[in-house]
């Protein structure tokens, strides 16, 4: 069969592009007058703010772009110098350092915010966040006060309470802009935040083929920009129509990630961004392909069969802000983990953890110890930082998943199986 | 046919030679200094030289620890952990479990019934209770590292020590020794510092007997009594536990060679 691709590439250029454009809009917003609302990726009220003519901008996005550009370092440091201890979060202490240099980034002059929403109460520190820079900016703040999700069932009364802030939230909004909520539109951009989830969840399950299309943490962690950011667009559904023909066209082809697929894991943490690509080169060597991550359900998890809904718009948008996987209760988390691991076959677990982010770390020593000990699922446990360049000791990983994946195709070889390494 | 293995660790880099019937013939010790791949290949001379072979004899070469992928005369890149895993088991087959305490590294290894790796835990990125630990011990205390096993286990009444940060370790046992502590009592309270964060490390994989004790520190005695009395059982030591690295890669070097693929590694790419 002649080789023939059509869509390769699709899902990163078009990601470049719409967030050019978006930076764009940020830089522009002083002269084009266009309000900018600082909010949290998880259970982020996009299609609401928009609605009130808001442009939306996530200092977590900044901080990871200013990680992969390498621009977090002098960040940290500035904030650090400023007065912030070396164990507050890096994506704080970058965005406190990008205030500190009046928003200079590698994306250009970003946008200072006119209001704070802040709908990620699961982390304590984000709320100490977004009260320094209102206090800086003088400006609004609204605090969203989201229940932790413990059992499997979310209790009425928690999605009633959410629900009656959102509303407080539409009011705050209307006497701030001097606009009644536009409920049409808001429908229509739920529908379109509907169609979006149903497209990303699609694009998710793609990894159970053998081999996987796509690494669903170091490839997934940029097609899941659009969904978080754009949310609520029709740009947004369009893209994830252009990626998922990207990636079925790998399927077709019988093309992953990598050359060849030897070892499928399951991946717990967020990436260290400063150091992406050379943590990615440490599991090439190794044929290993992220399967599932849990990094990649941050903004919400739609994968999980949650999705918005332009019948119930407040209520659908109140259920969203609860189902994101930093405001699910660890044995949740772990049972997620256990899903994955079955669903899309994978040979192991790899936690990383994040030295300055509690709300991602806390716990993963137990999860380490569940799965190893008692779900008999191999389970890598190694440690840097998401934001911190500092924390990243590049022989002292490499020794670590080296040592891991040799003694996973030591032991399939022992058995008698199919050789992993290279 | 003769195998090697280069262990190129942070401390000492180590060789070993085995001939076809696994028979050790020759060994070597250097402090790795700050050229790695020079290191490498002065242990591996020196360990041919011991062996009385000659360099071309050696069918195959694998490089093993830090600065494994230094070892650019070697044939396949093996880590530490499975090296030593290998290295215990071959010199004590029993070993379900390995303690190896080197310059910067402590790790606690479950092994399988065939020396296979089942479960690896290493201590944080500091060198908190390390050989590292050790060294500025002694020389905080002014005497021969050597000296340090032998003088613990004269210890009467161990100090107990705060933290085992080797950082903050130089003024802790100033402290002590301002306050007339005896030197004995204070490298008795280091070791048994060791010893306990050790045996916590091992708890994580599970503690099976047999225990066998590798690495540049296995060589103290007072380290060996420390951890033996808080692990309540005796452990494996060997005259060559700061060789088993290098004898675990000489040993997939020699089973590649036999072609029994069961070997794990990253082959050095040309």
């Amino acid at each position: 069969m002649q080789t023939t691709f059509q869509h390769q590439g699709a899902g990163l250029r078009l990601q470049k592009e719409m967030m050019t454009a978006w930076y764009a809009r940020q830089e522009q917003a002083v002269q084009t007058k266009l309000p900018i609302a600082y909010v949290f990726i998880g259970g982020s009220p996009n299609e609401l703010l928009r609605n009130f003519g808001y442009e939306l901008a996530f200092p977590e996005i900044n901080a990871l772009q200013c990680g992969i550009k390498k621009a977090a370092g002098p960040n940290i440091i500035r904030a650090e110098d400023f007065g912030y201890s070396s164990d507050v979060c890096g994506y704080v202490k970058n965005d406190i350092g990008l205030m500190l240099n009046d928003y200079q980034s590698p994306q250009g002059r970003l946008a200072k915010p006119d209001f704070l929403v802040c709908n990620a109460s699961g982390c304590a520190t984000y709320l100490k966040w977004w009260e320094a820079l209102a206090q800086h900016f003088a400006v609004p703040l609204f605090v969203l006060d989201v229940p932790y999700v413990q059992g499997d069932e979310i209790p009425a009364e928690e999605i009633e309470y959410v629900e009656a802030q959102i509303h407080e939230l539409i009011e705050l909004l209307e006497r701030q802009t001097g606009q009644a909520l536009d409920m049409a539109r808001l429908k229509t951009d739920l529908a379109y935040a509907a169609q979006t989830e149903e497209r990303w969840s699609q694009l998710l399950d793609l990894a159970t083929h053998h081999p996987s299309p796509f690494d669903s943490y170091f490839e997934a962690v940029f097609f899941m920009a659009n969904i978080n950011i754009f949310r609520g667009t029709k740009e947004a559904v369009t893209y994830y129509d252009e990626v998922l023909k990207e990636l079925k066209e790998r399927i077709d082809h019988g093309v992953g990630p990598i050359p060849q697929e030897k070892v499928r894991v399951v991946v717990e943490g967020p990436p260290p961004w400063p150091h992406f690509r050379s943590f990615w080169e440490l599991f090439k060597p190794w044929g290993v392909v992220c399967v599932a991550s849990t990094y990649s359900k941050v903004g919400g998890l739609w994968d999980q069969g949650f999705r918005h809904d332009p019948s119930r718009p407040i209520r659908s948008m109140a259920e969203g802000m609860l189902h994101a996987y930093c405001n699910w209760s660890l044995p949740k988390r772990q049972a997620l983990i256990r899903s994955y691991i079955d669903h899309f076959d994978a040979d192991a677990l790899v936690i990383h953890s994040v030295k300055s982010c509690r709300s991602f770390s806390v716990g993963q020593a137990d999860l380490r110890e569940y799965f190893h000990h008692e779900a008999k699922v191999p389970t890598l446990f190694v440690e840097s930082d998401l934001a911190d360049p500092r924390y990243f000791s590049h022989a002292q990983l490499r020794n670590r998943i080296d040592a891991f994946f040799e003694s996973l195709e030591h032991r399939k070889l022992a058995r008698g199986g199919a050789g992993g390494g290279p | 046919m003769y195998y090697a293995g280069v262990d190129v660790g942070s401390t000492t880099t180590k060789a070993a030679i085995l001939d076809v019937n696994r028979a050790l013939l020759g060994t070597s010790l250097l402090a790795t200094g700050a050229d790695v791949t020079l290191a490498g290949q002065r242990a591996f001379d020196r360990a041919v030289a011991a062996a009385e072979i000659e360099p071309h004899d050696v069918t195959m070469i694998i490089g093993t620890g830090y600065g494994r992928y230094k070892v650019t005369f070697g044939h396949a890149q093996i880590t530490e952990i499975s090296c030593h895993a290998k290295g215990a088991s071959f010199l004590f087959p029993n070993t379900r479990t390995l303690l190896d305490i080197g310059g910067q590294d402590t790790k606690a290894i479950r092994i399988g019934v065939g020396g296979e790796v089942l479960e690896f835990v290493m201590n944080d990125k500091c060198a908190a209770g390390t050989g590292r630990f050790l060294d500025a011990s002694a020389q905080v205390l002014d005497i021969p590292l050597e000296d340090l096993g032998t003088t613990g286990l004269r210890a009467r009444a161990p100090i107990k020590l705060s933290n085992v940060c080797t950082v903050f370790v130089e003024s802790e046992i100033l402290s002590h020794t301002a306050r007339g502590r005896p030197t004995e009592d204070i490298v008795g309270g280091v070791h048994k510092a060791i010893a306990s964060r050790s045996v916590a490390l091992l708890r994580r994989v599970g503690i099976e007997e047999e225990v066998t004790f590798t690495g540049g520190v296995s060589r103290n005695v007072g380290m060996q009594r420390a951890i033996e009395e808080a692990l309540g059982t005796s452990l494996n030591v060997s005259e060559l536990s700061q060789h088993m690295g290098a004898i675990g890669a000489a040993l997939f070097a020699l089973e590649r060679s036999e072609g029994k693929h069961v070997s794990p590694g990253v082959q050095v790419s040309t």
